[in-house]
């Protein structure tokens, strides 16, 4: 890929930090981290005994955390470490002093980079205290005493003085709750020992040497699956071989370098269908199972959700290349799995024609019926089925554009930072056996061809013409925002953002069906570090 | 001298006698601001020119608070990545005065921006936020004011300290030099001499009936004209629904340093971002705000008189001593010049290479 992102001299380091050092330096597992930090940490974070420092040995953290942490002390406090070194280092910490499967399973959306993500924390006192700044994942993803909470909190107000001047802080006495009431909330909630981490920590590790079936789904691209191939490499790495295609068939191969850290986080660096990726995923606590999500290196939104599940020489089905077929027609769907007859049944009103041969990857031409009945199907496969994974329609119900409320960021310009796009899509539903729209039971028809515009959203949007400055493009629900920068053009010559109301059109028979959402153009985000 | 004396006469003569009130036939105003990477700007906004900039020595980049001195010889300007004040001759360039908060050595302290001077110009007085950098931690310490004696020049230590409320973001010295205000939660009147606060206006923990506190976040100390602080504030009718627009209301406070008056009062259904504010030392019911649109607000009436767009965002606003030209400044590298009779544009000026003055205050001095 061409496009450039974090070009400063901070946002560089950081970048070349998150390309580099958790995708497995070549000789990170020769080197002693404990000696390592007696040499370099030690001098402030004294020790207290075997293999335990000052507030190093009572903090626990995501390999992120860790990353960020030595990015920290190298910038701020002279703490010299080479990308070896450093993630030697990030390796030990994440196993001895990361978090278990568990405790990271409801926040990974903030590892996976994954756009466009509300947050659901329902304290409003942690999310105005910390959330008002960074994510509420990003304190959620760490364990500490209220003791070490409370040094958290002097780290804060001590490095950013400005805390306290903030919106949502300045109402209040700040530092007082921050270093009362918050440390104790904290220590509550998310304490250093847990019986999670213990077990954990204790547990035998899952291998993820072996073949892997992929089923991966890219917004505004379609699925794409196939097989993986895992091998030991040296010094705790694995060789990652990718054997793949899109939707339409194409083939997209590749390959790249992984680590495990902390026994299940899955971080790789790879080159996949001609452009540079990373991986941020998770194995599951049994091994069978890896999920998470591929992105491009230098533009991290625009990605796919990946479930891979390990090939075990049984027939089992994972994921299909298509979701739904209108009645009366036919499509080509690939069938990713392990083992698979070329034989495979749509279920009820579906007739299916074999296009390749069994294996791992399998095609057929399925057809409905005229008069197939509209709903799920289930697929089955050699004993192996999947549900809720297919669909039938004669109509579509309604379409919701997805997601609903979108952020994309003015770049370029001239300025440091490349543009943030934004991928909706249309997703057609049926109402299902209640007839009401958005209810449980709809059946989810997958993403629908679409006509797209974008309105101004409300009328301070009007006042502004929004819609007139703030995007370039947005064919196919690919928002492009429009370059960064004063715009000598616009009211006060402000840049170009914008709060758009954004419709998708449907076709369905000689009627149109329509879908609303929000896109919402914004700033640059000059700060990028690898938890938000 | 001369500044502070001519608004005295001014308020006491009226009108008619503003002409006369300098009492130096050749003193003239000027515009004083700061511009990155470490520029003290003087502009004349007669002759809608840059009079000179002077380069202030040392580290840092975006200088923010400007404080002139009485005889506007001396700018004192808060710099070094806000661990620094630093004060420079603007006829010489030189460095005149210059204290650094990195003392004691294990204790780092940022200046979060009040600064002051006594208006005799013998005391500084600054207000910081420190941290104890321990092995392995920081501790936060309380906020304090260092006061140094500008006669001690380059390297001046501080000749006395005192513990003030944390989250103060602005100073300004009453007219006697007996009061040192500190805008914070609330507005502290402050003993210069001791610390102690005499009184306190309530402004977050004194909320009108059927009110929300107020929310001010004010970083430009700019008074000196009219002798009165002005600031903007919003706040919230409790009685009305989060979505209903007029449930949201703008006021406006000020703080009169001679007489100490204070009055916090609404002016409109939040309609407009505003930064800063300043009132006209002539027709002393004007208040003139600024963000991206230039507002003239009369606290006689509490109303909003007249709203103007401006061509960007400028943060700080002061206005000339005869109250017919008020100036709008910060953000980017232009000066706007407009009338405080209709709000109808000047004049510009620009600042050579056009160099951002950020969050700098915009200080009116005469010289």
């Amino acid at each position: 890929m061409t496009r450039r992102r974090r070009t400063g001299l901070l946002s560089a380091s950081l970048a070349a930090m998150t390309a580099g050092l958790l995708s497995g330096g070549a000789a990170a597992e020769t080197l002693d981290p404990k000696a390592l930090i007696t040499e370099r940490c030690a001098s402030c974070h004294t020790p207290e005994g075997t293999d335990s420092w000052k507030r190093i040995s009572h903090i626990r953290k995501t390999p992120e955390g860790w990353e960020m942490t030595l990015f920290r002390m190298g910038h701020l406090h002279g703490a010299k470490l080479s990308a070896n070194e450093a993630t030697a280092l990030i390796r030990y910490l994440s196993d001895t002093q990361g978090l278990a499967p568990s405790e990271t399973a409801d926040y990974r959306y903030i590892l996976e980079r994954q756009p466009n993500v509300s947050e659901a924390e329902a304290d409003e006192g942690l999310v105005t205290t910390c959330a008002r700044c960074h994510s509420f994942a990003r304190v959620a993803l760490q364990r500490r005493d209220a003791d070490e909470w409370l040094k958290l909190a002097n780290f804060h107000v001590g490095q950013f003085p400005t805390a306290e001047y903030q919106f949502m802080s300045r109402d209040h006495e700040y530092w007082k709750r921050i270093s009362t009431e918050m440390p104790k909330i904290l220590g509550d909630r998310f304490p250093y020992q847990t019986a999670a981490w213990t077990a954990w920590k204790d547990a035998d590790k899952p291998d993820p040497a072996g073949t892997w079936i992929v089923s991966a789904y890219q917004p505004g691209r379609g699925a794409i699956g196939g097989s993986m191939a895992v091998a030991p490499a040296a010094d705790g790495t694995y060789t990652v071989t990718y054997d793949l295609v899109d939707a339409s068939g194409q083939p997209v191969a590749g390959g790249g370098l992984a680590t495990v850290f902390g026994g299940y986080e899955w971080r790789a660096s790879t080159d996949l269908g001609g452009g540079s990726m990373r991986e941020i995923m998770a194995l599951s606590e049994d091994g069978k199972t890896l999920s998470g999500r591929m992105f491009q290196a230098d533009a991290d939104e625009i990605g796919a959700r990946v479930t891979a599940v390990k090939a075990d020489g049984q027939p089992t089905l994972v994921g299909l290349s298509q979701a739904s077929l209108k009645a009366g027609e036919s499509k080509t769907v690939t069938l990713y799995g392990d083992a698979l007859p070329s034989t495979v049944d749509f279920g009820p009103g579906i007739t299916v024609a074999p296009l390749t041969a069994a294996g791992d990857r399998v095609t057929v031409k399925v057809t409905a019926a005229k008069d197939a009945a509209p709903g799920w199907r289930t697929v089955k496969a050699g004993g192996s089925e999947l549900s809720q994974a297919f669909a039938v329609y004669k109509s579509v119900d309604s379409v919701k554009v997805e997601p609903e409320t979108a952020v994309a960021r003015v770049g370029g310009g001239g300025g440091a930072m490349a543009a943030i796009t934004a991928q909706l899509e249309a997703v057609g539903y049926l109402n299902g056996a209640d007839g009401e729209p958005g209810t449980d039971d709809d059946v989810r028809l997958g993403a629908l061809p679409a006509t797209w515009t974008a309105a101004n959203r409300d009328a301070a949007a009007e006042a502004m013409e929004d819609a007139k400055f703030a995007l370039t493009s947005h064919g196919g629900g690919l928002f492009q925002p429009a370059l960064a920068g004063p715009n000598p053009q616009r009211r006060f010559g402000t840049n170009n953002v914008g709060d758009l109301a954004v419709t998708a059109a449907v076709k369905n028979g000689g009627k149109t069906v329509t879908g609303e959402g929000r896109l919402v153009v914004t700033v640059q985000r000059w700060n990028d570090p690898p938890i938000h | 001298m001369t500044m502070y004396r001519k608004t005295l006469l001014a308020a006491a003569a009226g009108l008619a006698l503003v002409g006369l009130a300098g009492g130096e036939a050749s003193a003239k105003e000027y515009l004083l601001t700061a511009a990155k990477p470490n520029k003290v700007v003087l502009i004349d906004p007669a002759a809608r020119a840059v009079e000179k900039v002077v380069e202030i020595p040392g580290p840092g980049v975006a200088p923010w608070t400007v404080i002139p001195s009485p005889d506007a010889k001396v700018a004192y300007v808060l710099t070094a990545h806000n661990e620094a004040v630093v004060g420079v001759d603007l006829d010489t360039g030189k460095e005149v005065f210059r204290t650094d908060m990195n003392e004691p050595e294990n204790v780092r302290s940022k200046i979060m921006p009040a600064v002051e001077l006594s208006r005799d110009g013998k005391e500084l007085f600054v207000f910081v936020s420190p941290m104890k950098e321990l092995p392995g931690e920081y501790q936060v310490m309380d906020t304090r004011v260092k006061v140094f004696s500008t006669a001690d020049g380059v390297g001046a230590k501080p000749v006395r300290e005192f513990e003030v409320p944390r989250r103060i973001a602005l100073f300004f010295m009453s007219a006697d030099d007996q009061t040192l205000w500190g805008l914070g939660w609330d507005l502290y009147g402050i003993d210069p001499k001791t610390g102690a606060i005499k009184e306190t206006h309530k402004i977050v923990n004194g909320p009108k009936p059927d009110r929300a506190p107020a929310d001010i976040l004010d970083f430009w100390p700019q008074y000196e004209q009219a002798d009165v602080f002005s600031t903007p504030y919003y706040t919230f009718d409790t009685t009305k629904q989060a979505d209903d627009p007029t449930a949201y209301k703008t006021g406006m406070l000020t703080l009169d340093l001679k007489s100490g008056e204070f009055v916090m009062d609404e002016f409109e259904d939040t309609s407009a971002v505003i930064f800063s504010s300043v009132v006209n030392p002539v027709r002393r019911n004007e208040v003139f705000s600024t963000y991206t649109q230039l507002s003239k607000i009369d606290t006689a009436t509490d109303t909003l008189v007249k709203r103007v767009d401006l061509p960007h965002t400028y943060y700080s606003i002061n206005i000339s001593g005869d109250g017919e030209e008020v100036y709008v400044a910060g953000t980017m590298c232009d000066i706007g010049i407009y009338s405080t009779a209709d709000l109808s544009e000047k004049g510009r000026v620009e600042i050579p290479g056009c160099p951002d003055q950020g969050v700098a205050s915009l200080r009116v001095i005469e010289r």
